[in-house]
């Protein structure tokens, strides 16, 4: 059965112009079917100039490509997903870092599908929004006042100076001996947070984050702190001696800045990228990004960590009852609920369509699931008001806590999925913690 | 009007023979001739081109040569020399080899970039290599 021509042209002209890379290869990576798209990404990578083979036009930028799939026995499923290619490193200033996505996938014995996008630009620019902005922030523009800090190992501050009274309002005896999470709002910061940043200032030359702080008076204000290791080892005490003990620990300068006037220019770049439309909260990406970075923490220093997944329950039903004006209304009250509730240091985000996932540091299987406890019933109690007419509704979550036999954070989500699984067939409006393993 | 078949791929001084045939000769042609004009858009395409590509010419003509119509030719090794060439007004005559995805399939041809400075139409010529 021949399709009539015309049909033919227009499904081939689909593909020519497809803004995605595609290619069929056999189960040895030969290229049976490839898109233009593909071969525009391909053929600079391709060392002798010809498309035959994928996993050898790859081979410089992943060479595990033909082991993964030799090691991929199930006759169908994903063999890698949204994989971070990086072509070319960049020169900074000059070029960019070039980065290809791949996702391939096995959809028969002898048969690959292969996705290919040019993600550079997103990288660059989230690169960019997270450097150049910190940066410029803490140390080019708008500088109103800062503080300088020593540190000792263990993030207290070793001795007084008049910029700390400046910028804080302190006295010497606040401050000298106390950690200096004393200039952090509590619930910005954990004493293990407190520690991650000295180790992170030694493994990369410094270390940097932007929020609130605090003065002595209570009140707040927006600040970057910048963390550095000082090169010599030990700080003289007032007499001028060092302790053996001492000469060996080293010591951190703590540089806090008032950028307050930055802040609204910054959040309004950062929102664009890691917020979602729709609730304003944290963005899936946002959350990954934000998530792995504590999972690494994690792996480098075990401690307490959870994650709650909240589901609106009989949300499809809201929708198809009230429309979805009232279903976007739910998702932003919840959404609300949440970020009032937990902490600042708590991950707050909208992974999916109404499912939400919040990663707590330094919290337990037990606080946790009596945090999402409290979020259940805040929500049981309210009803959203969406002109003049008051919407109920109800949340499940499922509570899960990071051990060593968890791979990463897509396992650890799985947990807590499941237990969001068993919350709702338990009935809905239920709070279940992932069994302990 | 000049022989068609006198015209062989690699004939020397193209760029200044191609712009003087008629449609009849240019179809006429064994290789794919794709003539775009300073903007990009494709303002020629020969019988053997579209028979190629599986594409009839009023699909093709009008559209932005790079982007829609032959996206595998968007990088340094090809849309960028037609780039170079304009930026610095020179003359471009280049062959190089590639492989175009035709019908989807990777087919190794023969690439010949003419660029003449000031000229109305660049010309991408196709020849399947053996």
């Amino acid at each position: 059965m021949s399709q009539p021509a015309d049909e033919t042209e227009a499904l081939l002209q689909f593909l020519y112009i497809a803004p995605v890379g595609l290619a069929q290869t056999t189960i040895d990576g030969e290229i049976v079917m490839i898109n233009p798209l593909s071969a525009q990404l391909l053929l600079p990578l391709s060392s002798d100039g010809a498309l035959e083979n994928l996993f050898a036009a790859l081979e410089g930028i992943a060479p595990d490509l033909r082991n993964r799939t030799e090691s991929f026995t199930a006759p169908y499923g994903t063999i890698c997903e949204d994989l971070k290619l990086q072509i070319s490193a960049g020169v900074p200033g000059r070029s960019e870092a070039r980065i290809l996505s791949l996702t391939l996938l096995k959809t028969g014995p002898d048969r690959l599908m292969a996705m290919l996008r040019d993600i550079t630009r997103e990288v660059a620019r989230e690169l960019l929004l997270r450097d150049s902005e910190a940066w410029l922030n803490a140390i080019l523009t708008g500088i109103t006042d800062y503080a300088v800090v020593r540190v000792d190992a263990q993030g207290r501050i070793h001795d007084w100076n008049k910029s700390i009274g400046r910028l804080t309002g302190f006295q010497p005896e606040d401050v000298v001996g106390k950690p200096y999470s004393c200039f952090y709002p509590s619930d910005s910061t954990t004493p293990e947070r407190d520690l991650d940043r000295l180790r992170e200032a030694d493994a990369s030359g410094w270390s940097m984050d932007e929020g609130w702080r605090l003065r002595a008076d209570g009140t707040r204000f927006w600040g970057s702190a910048i963390i550095a290791p000082l090169l010599d080892h030990g700080v003289p005490h007032a007499d001028g001696t060092v302790s053996d003990a001492e000469q060996d620990e080293p010591t951190y300068c703590l540089v806090i800045r008032d950028i307050s006037d930055k802040r609204e220019a910054g959040e309004r770049i950062r929102e664009a990228a890691s917020c979602d439309h729709l609730t304003g909260i944290a963005n899936r990406r946002a959350f990954f990004e934000a998530a792995e970075f504590e999972l690494e923490r994690w792996q480098r220093a075990p401690r307490p960590l959870s994650i709650i997944i909240f589901d609106a329950d009989h949300f499809k039903r809201i929708n198809d009852t009230h429309g979805h004006p009232v279903g976007d209304a739910v998702l932003r009250h919840l959404a609300t609920v949440l970020s009032t509730t937990f902490r600042q240091i708590d991950i707050v985000a909208r992974v999916g369509g109404e499912e939400f996932a919040i990663l707590l540091p330094s919290t337990d299987l037990t606080d946790a699931i009596a945090v999402a406890e409290r979020v259940r019933r805040k929500i049981a109690a309210a009803s959203v008001d969406v002109d003049g007419k008051q919407i109920p509704y109800t949340v499940s979550g499922g509570v899960a806590t990071m051990d060593a036999s968890l791979a990463g954070l897509d396992a650890l989500m799985k947990r807590a999925d499941t237990a969001l699984y068993a919350a709702k067939a338990a009935g809905r409006n239920r709070i279940e913690p992932a069994p302990a393993t | 009007m000049t022989d068609a078949s006198e015209l062989a791929f690699n004939t020397l001084g193209l760029g200044k023979t191609l712009p003087t045939l008629d449609n009849v000769a240019l179809d006429a042609l064994d290789y794919g001739v794709i003539g775009f004009d300073a903007q990009g858009l494709v303002r020629l395409y020969n019988a053997t081109e579209s028979q190629m590509a599986g594409l009839t010419p009023d699909r093709v003509l009008g559209q932005p040569l790079f982007t829609v119509v032959a996206p595998c030719m968007n990088n340094f090794l090809v849309a960028q020399r037609f780039e170079d060439a304009a930026t610095d007004a020179v003359a471009l005559d280049a062959t190089i080899d590639y492989v175009l995805t035709l019908r989807m399939k990777p087919i190794k041809v023969k690439l010949r970039l003419i660029a003449e400075p000031g000229a109305p139409l660049r010309f991408v010529l196709v020849n399947r290599r053996p």
